[in-house]
């Protein structure tokens, strides 16, 4: 690299000239080039895209889209199953994302303390991190299986004289089931990230307030919460993006949404319209609303936090 | 005052064995499921610790009537995992030091937009996203495959802008004094320095990737493309109405699996950084 480049003549002071400020337009764009492209065609592409989209049909082996107008969108509003599948959604996402919050904040005041064996103690609430969806969806069916001589979880709650649901076979139920490994898949990360926030509040400061006869509810009002309060925000967006996308895997994997469309997820449904029925045109409108109620969701998350801050 | 909080301090560690030991159950219930035998794993009480052990599983989980694994499907999985992951890192690793370093007009913007694509997960813009890949003549390729993921370049590269930012000025000057472009800092100075920011990446990408199920589903349509997700997946409910037993679908799942936990137990420190942005011990 002996010849000086284009770029560092540029980047030298002294080329560039009388004005102090430094131009690296040129060095950015080439080091920047690929990234940018790669993201541009396959995401700004597909978002703008599929907004265009949703105003055509298409079958997409042959031609190009149509313009039919907001025909898809008409379609929409009147199909039942699109706003059985919004319900779905948003039902799935309420009873996970919740549980997934308080759950992980009480794990990550459990493990926060040193003690011998800490880090291996810790590895154990965060192997499931490891697990794919859909590996999980193959241990858990299991687990769930239903009947007289079966599933584990059937046999521990029938211990208690309870008769147990049919998990994924029940309109109640399936979708509850689905939940309970999709928080069991996002527990991990969201425990490590409230880890973070308790490890930066001195256990000076708790120890000082349980001398002052704080007990452990005050504790948690006054020094642990409001220590992890802007954690909580983060935590909700990353179980949020969880759930989206475990939402399609645990359902194409153990329940195909049904029964009767008990666990049909937005998400779910616009993959059946697009690579079952091809219906492309109307999946992306689909897809400009599933976008909408998660950007949505997280307007709300934001106002929600910005409240709980004051 | 002093044997009283030893107690509870002890408590509090049991407390927290017994908590763990739940929350990575189903993990240890396969692990032992997948040396049972078909009568052990269909008694009640179900069996928590096998009686005896049954490696068989393991083998007939690659071969026979029973098997789960493709070898196929194994080079896949690997294939797919360092090739997306692999030029996705070169791409953040560059763009970082691009966005932290560089001065240029459009910088903010890039950001925001990369900070934007975090909120947009692949699921969402699947459709269009099939479509481009489809009209590019991609799909059932492993280009096709690669670089829909490969392009998903805002976490990595946000994580490495945030690293590369904190390297102090001077270390760039005296590069730039000793007559180094932007190439040369990049691969002497921003590559070796920001090693804990590409342990940290690779511990989460490697990760997403292996496990990614939705994406290789509908970009592999044909099956010579299939990954190990898809293999597992597909176990147990084949359309001929055979039925693979439990214990070797446990087992498959545990070759699948075993993999990445490991890595994942020797970079958890790096996993939660990257989580973190640092903090974590």
């Amino acid at each position: 690299m002996s010849n000086p480049s284009l770029a560092q003549v540029r980047s030298s002071p002294v080329a560039a000239g009388r004005r102090t400020a430094r131009r690296d337009g040129l060095a950015a764009a080439l080091m920047m080039g690929p990234n940018l492209l790669l993201f541009t065609v396959f995401i700004v592409v597909p978002v703008v895209g599929g907004l265009y989209l949703s105003f055509t049909t298409w079958d997409i082996t042959n031609g190009w889209p149509k313009w039919v107008g907001l025909a898809n969108y008409r379609t929409m509003f009147a199909d039942p199953l699109v706003w059985r599948s919004v319900e779905t959604t948003l039902k799935f996402i309420v009873l996970g994302v919740v549980p997934t919050v308080f759950i992980s904040l009480g794990l990550a005041m459990l493990i926060n303390f040193r003690f011998r064996f800490v880090s291996a103690v810790r590895s154990l609430y965060l192997i499931p991190a490891a697990m794919s969806f859909a590996a999980s969806a193959v241990v858990w069916r299991y687990l769930f299986l239903d009947g007289p001589g079966f599933g584990v979880i059937d046999y521990v709650i029938s211990q208690f004289g309870v008769t147990p649901p049919n998990w994924l076979a029940s309109t109640t139920w399936s979708l509850p089931a689905l939940d309970i490994i999709t928080v069991w898949l996002s527990l991990p990360t969201a425990t490590v990230l409230y880890l973070a926030a308790l490890q930066r509040i001195p256990a000076s400061v708790i120890e000082a307030a349980t001398l002052d006869g704080a007990g452990p509810v005050r504790r948690l009002r006054y020094i642990i919460w409001p220590g992890v309060r802007y954690m909580t925000l983060l935590v909700a967006i990353v179980a949020l993006l969880a759930f989206t996308n475990g939402s399609f895997d645990l359902v194409n994997i153990l329940t195909k949404g049904d029964p009767l469309y008990a666990t049909q997820t937005l998400i779910y449904y616009i993959y059946e319209n697009a690579f079952a029925y091809g219906l492309f045109g109307y999946a992306a409108a689909l897809s400009v609303l599933q976008i909408s109620i998660l950007g949505g969701i997280l307007v709300i998350l934001r106002l929600l936090s910005r409240l709980v801050r004051r | 005052m002093i044997p009283f909080a030893r107690t509870r301090r002890s408590t509090r560690i049991v407390f927290a064995v017994v908590v763990g030991l739940l929350l990575s159950a189903p993990l240890l219930y396969m692990l032992a499921g997948s040396l049972m035998s078909d009568t052990q794993l269909s008694i009640q009480p179900p069996q928590v610790i096998p009686s005896s052990l049954h490696f068989g599983n393991y083998v007939d989980a690659f071969s026979g009537m029973t098997q789960v694994i493709q070898l196929r499907s194994f080079v896949n999985s690997v294939i797919f995992t360092v090739g997306a992951v692999g030029l996705q890192w070169m791409l953040c690793v560059s763009g970082g030091l691009v966005v932290a370093k560089m001065r240029f007009r459009s910088r903010n913007v890039i950001t925001i937009l990369l900070a934007i694509s975090l909120f947009i997960p692949i699921i969402t813009t699947l459709i269009p996203t099939f479509i481009v890949t489809y009209k590019l003549h991609l799909i059932n390729t492993y280009p096709g495959l690669i670089l829909p993921i490969a392009a998903q370049t805002g976490f990595g590269t946000l994580l490495f802008r945030q690293y590369i930012s904190q390297i102090p000025e001077e270390l760039f000057d005296a590069a730039r004094i000793d007559g180094a472009n932007w190439w040369i800092i990049l691969r002497r100075l921003v590559i070796p320095l920001a090693k804990p920011a590409t342990a940290a990446y690779l511990a989460i990408s490697v990760l997403t990737a292996w496990n990614m199920y939705l994406w290789p589903l509908v970009a592999a349509e044909g099956g010579s493309l299939q990954v190990l997700t898809q293999t597992l997946a597909s176990a147990g409910t084949t359309g001929q109405g055979e039925i693979t037993p439990q214990n070797v679908i446990f087992a498959s799942v545990v070759i699948v699996t075993l993999p990445m936990i490991l890595v994942f137990i020797a970079v958890q420190p790096s996993f939660v950084r990257g989580l973190t942005g640092s903090g974590v011990e």
